[in-house]
This record gives C-alpha cells, sequence and structure tokens, in this order.
C-alpha cells in the first residue's frame, strides 16, 4: 500500500465513522552518519524511515495516534486509537483542524548540491580533519568523538478541509570533540558545525578551532568564588536562550509555569536586548514555510528594546488570549502531539566583536560552555545553577582558564543585567542562535 | 514479526561483502501517554513504533542500518546497501538460527495496552488531588503517565534467535508551587519494568505529597551558600551522582578507545574499602531491568568496584572486540533508531554498615542532599555535575534549614575516594539516561552516603 492510497483511505474511514475533522501528518527522513577512529571508518549508518500521525475531531475533542508500520491494518489502529485518546480528553482542546493560511512563503530549505555530494567524499573530510586534528599539537591524544551527519526530510500534511502542503529539507553536521592531555591535566574541546553547502567546509580551519578550544582550556587556574561579570560566548548564551525559551510559550503562561503571565508590553530586558525568531534564517539549518497546524509562519520580534512583544502561540493558545496565532505549533514529529515552540530564535547581535567586548571588562569570566542545562535550570522559577567552562578576564585580556566551576543566578534577572550585545551571532543545530553578551554578574563558584 | 526465512536471507545478504558478523533487530512497539494539567486530562497520544535495525561488524568497523520498510526486497536491500561500506576482506558465514526461549524474571501481571485510558486517567487525577490538598500554596500540578509495550526479536549470523517483550510503566508527579511572587517546582517519577499493576498499587500519597513538600519547602529556602564542603547524599535517586560520576566512565563505550579515566586500571585501588558498586540487569521489576539486552544476551549482577578495587566494566559485543574481552549483557539501545552500545542498568553503590542518623550527627558542617535532581558528565575527563532538587545545611550533627540553587561539581575519579561514610538504607530511584544510544530507562541507587568534600556552587558567597 503506498503512502498516498494509505492517507486517503485513512481520512475517508475517519469521516465515516465519526470523526468531524481530521489531519494526517506524514514524515519521510533518510541521514547518513560516519564516525572515524584513528584514521579508520570505525562507525557507519545509514537509515530510511517514515510514520505517520493522524489527529482527528472526535465528539468534540482532539485525539490523536500515530504508527510507523504502513498497512492496512494500522487505519483501524489509528482510528480507534485517537477516537479512545479524544474520550478520555475533561475537555474541548480549543482548538479544531485548520483550513491553511492565504499564502505561504517558498523560502526553499533543501539543497541539490548537498544531496549530490558523493558519500566518499564526506568520508576523505572527516578523515581529513580528524588527521589535521591529530597533527596540530602532540598534546592532542584522542578524539573522543568525529562524526559527520547528513539528514534529509520531508514533510506532508493533509486534511479533511482541503490544506494540502509539503516540504523539504535536508542539512549536514559536524562534531568534533578532541581530548588534550598535558601532564595530569586532560581537557575537552568540541566544535559543531553546520551547513547547506558543503563546499565551505574547511578542513585546515575547522581542525584548527577544535584543536585550539581544547588546547586553550590547558593551564587552568582557581580564582576566588564570588560574583563577577560575566561574558557569555555566543554558544553558551544559545545554550542558556534554548534552555529557556519554554518561559516565552503562552501554554506555559495559560498553565501558570512561567513568570512572564501578564507580561506582554512590560519591560522584562535590557533595552539593548532584541529577541526574534525566523522560521527560514539563511544561517540556521532547520527552517519552515508553516507550523504544526499548516499556518504560515514569519519572522517576528519576541522582544524588542527591552519590551516583550508577544508571547509564542499556536490557534488554541491564541483563542484563549484572544489573539492571533503566531505560527509557533510544533509538531517535533509525526509522534507528538502539538506544542509550541519557536523554530529559529536569536538574540540580535550588535556591533562590538568578541575582542571589543573582552576589552571592555577590567575583571570578570568568559563562559565557553555550560552543562547540566536539563537540570539546573527550572524554566518555571528562572532559577539556574550550572557547571560552566571558561576563562579568567583580568584588565581587558584572557588571563588563564578557570577550573571547573558553577555560574547561578536568575534568567528574568539576568534579561534585564544584559550590559552589551557582540556582533558573532551564530546559530546551533537546534535552533537557537545568539551573538556573545556581557551580563553584570553572576555568582561563580570555582573549584 | 518477521518471518524466519526473511531474517536468514537478510543475515546472508548483510555479510554478502565479507562482513565477520550480522545481526537483526525488530521492533515493533506500543505505547501510550497522557497529561494532566490544571485537573484536566489534556493530552493523550497513543502509538505504534516499528523498525528494523541491520548491523554488520568487520573487525573494528561497525556498520549500522536502520528501516520502517518492512517488505523482504526492502529489507534485503538496506542490508546490501549497508554491507557496500565494507570492502572485501574476509567471508562470514551465518550458523542456523537457534531459538531460544527467555525466561521472563520480570513478571508483568496487567498489560497496559489492555487497561482503558480512563483507569489510567482516575490515578492521575487521584495523585493531582493528594498535591494539590498538600498545600494553599500548591497552584499546580503537572502529571504525565506513559506505557510501553516493546516487542523485540534478535537474530544474528552466530544462530541467536531470541524474542522478547519488555513493558514499562511510570508515572511523573511534578508540583508547583508559589507565594504569589515566585514559583518552586518540586518532582518524583517512580517507574518499574511492569505493567499496569505497579501504577494502581503505587502509595499516591507518598509520591504526589514529597512532590508538593519539596515545592513548599523549597519555597522558603535560602539561597545555598557556595564553597567546598562535606556533602551527604541521601539515599534512592541520589545515586544519580555515581551514575555520572564513576558509572559512564565504566562503560565500554569510553573505556574500549582509552576514553575514560577508569580505563586499563582493572585490579587498582579505585574507592575507598567501603565502597562497591553493581549494575545488575536481572533485579525483578526494577525500571531499568531486562530479560536479555539489546544484542540478545541476557542480562546479568555486573559487580563493577568490589570493596574499593575496579573489578570489571560494562561490555558491549562491538567494544568487547576492541577490549579483547566478553560482553556483559550490557548492551542497550533506545529503540531500533540506534546503534547499540555498552550502557547502565540498574547500577547501585552497595549497602554500607552506618545508619542514616549516625551520618548526619556525625557531619558538624555541611550539606544534606535530600533529593537530586540530573546531572551530566564529561566522560573523558570525568568531571561530572548535577543539580540538588532539595537541599540543607547541617550544621552540628542537626539538619538545619534549607537551601535552593545547590549544584554539586567535581570530578567523578576523586569524588569516589572521597566516600567517607556509606548507609545501611540501600534504594532505587528511576530515571532516564541520554547518551549515545538514546535516552534509556535506568536505575540509579544507594544508601544515604557521605562525600568528605564536594564543591557546591550557589548563589550566596561564603
Amino acid at each position: 500500500m503506498t503512502i498516498n492510497e494509505f492517507q486517503e483511505k485513512l481520512l475517508a474511514e475517519a469521516m465515516g465513522t465519526g470523526f468531524k475533522e481530521a489531519e494526517v501528518y506524514y514524515e519521510k527522513s533518510e541521514s547518513f552518519r560516519v564516525m572515524t577512529f584513528k584514521g579508520e571508518i570505525d562507525s557507519y549508518e545509514t537509515s530510511e524511515e517514515g510514520g505517520l500521525g493522524f489527529r482527528g475531531l472526535y465528539n468534540g475533542k482532539m485525539g490523536y495516534a500515530y504508527t510507523e508500520k504502513i498497512e492496512e491494518a494500522s487505519i483501524a489502529f489509528l482510528i480507534d486509537g485517537a477516537k479512545a485518546n479524544a474520550e478520555v480528553l475533561d475537555e474541548d482542546d480549543g482548538t479544531d483542524i485548520f483550513k491553511g493560511s492565504e499564502t505561504y512563503a517558498k523560502h526553499n530549505f533543501y539543497s541539490e548540491e548537498l544531496a549530490q555530494v558523493p558519500t566518499l567524499e564526506k568520508i576523505e573530510l572527516i578523515k581529513s580533519i580528524e588527521a589535521k586534528v591529530y597533527a596540530y599539537d602532540p598534546r592532542i591524544v584522542t578524539l573522543n568523538y568525529c562524526a559527520l551527519q547528513d539528514f534529509s526530510e520531508e514533510r506532508v500534511m493533509a486534511n479533511n478541509k482541503g490544506l494540502s502542503l509539503n516540504e523539504k529539507q535536508n542539512g549536514l553536521i559536524i562534531f568534533i570533540s578532541a581530548v588534550v592531555k598535558d601532564g595530569e591535566e586532560m581537557k575537552t574541546g568540541s566544535c559543531i558545525k553546520m551547513t547547506r553547502n558543503f563546499a565551505e567546509l574547511d578542513a585546515e580551519a575547522i581542525a584548527k578551532e577544535v584543536a585550539e578550544e581544547a588546547l586553550s582550556s590547558l593551564g587552568e587556574r582557581s580564582i576566588p568564588t564570588k560574583k563577577y561579570p560575566i561574558i557569555m560566548r555566543h554558544d553558551a548564551s544559545a545554550s542558556l536562550l534554548a534552555t529557556f525559551a519554554p518561559v516565552f510559550s503562552a501554554e506555559n503562561t495559560q498553565a501558570g509555569q512561567s513568570l512572564l503571565k501578564g507580561k506582554v508590553g512590560e519591560k522584562i530586558a535590557a533595552d539593548t536586548f532584541m529577541l526574534l525568531d525566523d522560521p527560514s534564517h539563511p544561517d540556521a539549518i532547520s527552517g519552515s514555510n508553516f507550523d504544526g497546524e499548516g499556518v504560515a509562519t514569519q519572522k517576528r520580534a519576541i522582544v524588542s528594546n527591552g519590551t516583550l512583544e508577544t508571547l509564542l502561540h499556536n490557534r488554541k493558545t491564541a483563542k484563549k488570549d484572544g489573539v492571533v496565532t503566531t505560527g509557533h505549533a510544533r509538531k517535533s514529529s509525526y509522534k507528538s502531539t502539538l506544542t509550541i515552540a519557536p523554530l529559529n530564535m536569536y538574540i540580535a547581535p550588535g556591533n562590538k566583536s568578541k575582542e571589543e567586548l573582552i576589552a571592555s571588562v577590567e575583571e570578570g569570566i568568559f563562559i565557553t560552555g555550560l552543562a547540566g542545562l536539563h537540570s539546573g535550570a527550572s524554566t518555571v522559577s528562572g532559577d539556574f545553577s550550572l557547571a560552566a567552562t571558561g576563562f579568567h578576564i583580568k584588565d581587558g585580556k584572557i588571563a588563564s582558564a578557570v577550573k571547573q566551576m558553577t555560574i547561578a543566578g536568575n534568567f528574568f534577572d539576568y534579561l534585564k543585567d544584559i550590559v552589551e550585545t557582540g556582533a558573532d551571532l551564530e546559530f546551533m543545530p537546534g535552533g537557537y542562535g545568539s551573538p556573545s553578551l556581557v551580563v553584570k554578574e553572576l555568582s561563580v563558584t570555582v573549584d | 514479526m518477521i518471518k524466519q526465512s526473511i531474517i536468514e536471507n537478510v543475515l546472508e545478504a548483510a555479510l554478502s561483502t565479507g562482513g565477520d558478523f550480522s545481526e537483526v533487530f525488530i521492533e515493533d512497539k506500543f505505547m501510550n501517554m497522557m497529561e494532566l494539567q490544571g485537573g484536566k486530562i489534556e493530552k493523550s497520544i497513543s502509538g505504534r513504533d516499528f523498525g528494523i535495525g541491520i548491523r554488520i561488524f568487520s573487525g573494528l568497523q561497525s556498520i549500522y542500518t536502520y528501516t520502517t520498510d518492512f517488505s523482504e526486497e526492502g529489507l534485503i536491500n538496506a542490508a546490501k546497501r549497508a554491507a557496500l561500506a565494507i570492502k572485501g576482506g574476509g567471508s562470514g558465514t551465518i550458523h542456523p538460527l537457534q531459538k531460544e526461549t527467555v525466561s521472563a524474571i520480570h513478571k508483568i501481571v496487567q498489560m497496559p495496552q489492555t487497561v482503558e485510558h480512563a483507569r489510567k486517567a482516575a490515578v492521575m487525577k487521584k495523585a493531582n488531588e493528594i498535591a494539590r490538598n498538600y498545600d494553599a500554596r500548591i497552584k499546580q500540578a503537572e502529571l504525565r503517565y506513559i506505557d510501553e509495550e516493546q516487542n523485540v526479536l534478535i537474530a544474528n549470523s552466530e544462530g541467536k534467535f531470541v524474542e522478547d517483550t519488555r513493558v514499562h510503566s511510570r508515572l511523573s508527579i511534578q508540583a508547583i508551587a508559589s507565594d504569589g511572587i515566585e514559583m518552586q517546582t518540586g518532582f518524583y517519577g517512580p517507574g518499574a519494568h511492569a505493567g499496569f499493576e505497579f501504577i494502581e498499587n503505587l502509595d499516591l500519597n507518598h509520591y504526589a505529597g514529597e512532590a508538593a513538600r519539596i515545592a513548599v519547602t523549597m519555597l522558603k529556602a535560602d539561597e545555598c551558600p557556595s564553597g567546598k564542603f562535606p556533602v551527604i547524599i541521601d539515599n534512592e535517586f541520589g545515586g544519580v551522582i555515581f551514575h555520572e560520576a564513576c558509572g559512564h566512565g565504566l562503560e565500554a563505550t569510553s573505556v574500549a578507545k582509552n576514553n575514560s579515566v577508569f580505563a586499563n586500571r582493572i585490579g587498582e585501588k579505585v574507592a575507598p574499602d567501603i565502597v562497591t558498586y553493581i549494575d545488575d540487569g536481572t533485579l525483578p521489576n526494577e525500571w531499568g531491568s531486562l530479560n536479555i539486552d539489546d544484542e540478545g544476551e541476557k542480562t546479568r549482577k555486573n559487580v563493577l568496584i568490589e570493596d574499593g578495587i575496579l573489578k570489571g566494566y560494562l561490555v558491549d559485543k562491538f567494544n568487547a572486540r576492541r577490549m579483547n574481552t566478553e560482553a556483559t549483557g550490557s548492551s542497550r539501545r533506545q529503540s531500533y533508531r540506534f546503534n547499540p552500545t555498552s550502557r547502565m542498568t540498574n547500577t547501585y553503590i552497595a549497602p554500607g554498615k552506618s545508619m542514616p542518623e549516625e551520618i548526619i550527627a556525625s557531619t558538624e558542617h555541611g550539606i544534606y542532599a535530600k533529593y537530586m535532581g540530573g546531572g551530566s558528565v564529561n566522560p573523558a575527563t570525568g568531571d561530572y555535575n548535577f543539580a540538588v532538587a532539595e537541599a540543607y545545611l547541617v550544621k552540628d550533627g542537626k539538619i538545619d534549614r534549607p537551601v535552593r540553587g545547590a549544584t554539586l561539581i567535581g570530578n567523578g575519579a576523586k569524588t569516589l575516594q572521597l566516600v567517607d561514610m556509606v548507609g545501611n538504607n540501600l534504594g532505587h530511584g528511576a530515571g532516564m539516561c541520554g547518551s549515545i544510544s538514546g535516552s534509556l530507562p535506568v536505575n540509579v541507587g544507594q544508601p544515604m552516603i557521605r562525600v568528605s568534600e564536594i564543591t557546591v556552587g550557589g548563589t550566596k558567597g561564603e
């Protein structure tokens, strides 16, 4: 049974068995990943997969079910499952199936050139990067991760109201982590590159970046535990933003789980702070012309000059708050119910280079990485206490790597304490981007 | 799930270019998930995951491919495409498949797929009531119920052919307390390798009550001081520190490539005499238990550290080649989407002799971590971090006021050396562990432990 036959039959049968409205969401993807270890291919993975999510309005409530087994018998599984799930809900989901936006942007997220790059070339590239990292410095003892991965996927959304959307995207990610050793001191440094343009990947430059990242963290020193001015490097800043992005979701404010409840129009951050979401930002690897409900997406300011302009909405939360959806319904896969999330959320860059930012701090800490974000940060209270890696800044210059440390504060205070924004905006694979930021102070504890 | 003759043909196609081992992993999984918010069931979804993973070894090269296409033609093509990554070499042979019967150690009474949603919802609502009624400051509770029935079939070119059904049930309770200005949360998430009987028999007063109590307690907690302190870590989920601090470093995933501080140290003293560290996948119905691992090997009790001496690692079939040793029934993967590797199951520190009261009474000034949050580790260096969900100051041998925002950082190998008291109250806690082969149910456990010094990161200076 082809997927098209399956979809048509499913929608038709659903409408004949009590569903008032119904939608199917199908994804098909392919990926390739190669990891090398000391010049040899250590692991080589390929995949081809697909799955289908179904949702439908049954007795006024929205039931969901999904399957990865596309066969005749799955039609009954999906219909019965979605009905049972609708029945157990305590109230109307408050939403219905969307008939479609009037127009959609036509951004392209798929590169034919990338799709044509031979596997052998990709393997040669990652092997060459690995060799160049080892050759860079004798203190590089091993690479604990040296991987190249590419993916392509196609999404199709169709419903009984005539909506039919589809989109393709692809991309390539390189992740390398090197272990360096000097005497008893052992450190790691990593680097991630993502692109849709294979030709722009420069093995030499990538090797240098990861080697320098690891080597520079040697020679660590302890410094006194106290509050310090902080520079969050772009990647550390993006990972903190990603962790706290749920506070901007209307789903969370409506559930009483975000302190931004009732704050639209209010000042929540420093004047210079601009937070945007751009589903088609050219520097990000993911993108989409429509959201998880089929609503056309567009670039939006979430925080403008420190003022909260809007929360992130889907059609259900927008209806509840009496506003128009912002196109932030997220279906992270056919396995998911709808939730709310940005696509490419980023902090707008300023004018100063990273070096200028460092020079502007007399004494402080330059944070290059955060760990424990899944457990040491609460989106409900805004409190965070996280393990961090970075450098001591003295007299406007990097003085030395700092021993293991934690930084602690509250995200809502942090937003207000942003003093300066750098020009070095970069996106992370998860779709969050930031330039480096100077923050007034955070509590720093050093081992 | 798929005819034996097709599996044999796939195993053969996988070895067509000279690989020396091939394996097929078929997964057919049914799941239900429900979420309750504001007293109402707001989300409910069911689904079926189905896919096939094919693995080929050629010496120290591992090829993995997976697909959701279950036609014979599709599978043979996938195997052949994967085999193209191997360049010539030896010629692997297929041994006739010998069906093994799995002795089910973990008895499942009520398969969750046969239980109506309404009964599951009723438990969630009851837990919600308990949390909400605990204190007027509890403004919200968010509950999540999940069950999974994972059917697997594992066959390989050595003649292994084995099937198993894994059933997991879990109820997670998050309570949110607010005094009108601030908000704090408390969490408890019991889970088991068991059916709906586990959920129906849960002591909800305890679990939902504790989630609510933690949230309210943290609302009135002071900022945690930072510095180096003796730290008492309570039992059950407290074991997450050793999961991060040394468990990951004992997995062949990092040991085989010398990317672990514990590599090449069998027989060495790595901890004080009072520390014995065990990974045991056979504990009846525990969250991290399995009859067989994801390579089809029987799980077992692996003593990793005995009386402070490093005894062994957790090893999977592929890394066993690099290490020139045997697999230990520790190979796991989240689903057919993942190439399996060595992972923990139920890991715990064996009980010692100290009474918990005695441990607290003998601590003059320190931190008592009653409930831990999660954490992470860099396996290459052993540097770990994790969050404390409920912490107290200890003063003059007594538990003093609650403090919040405590994060513990340190180095696993060093922290292990600093364990100076081990309690007699072993308990296990359920968690999810994320690593290279996906997110897996694991138990972390321990009795109450004291570490003579850990760096505590907080918001308040010394």
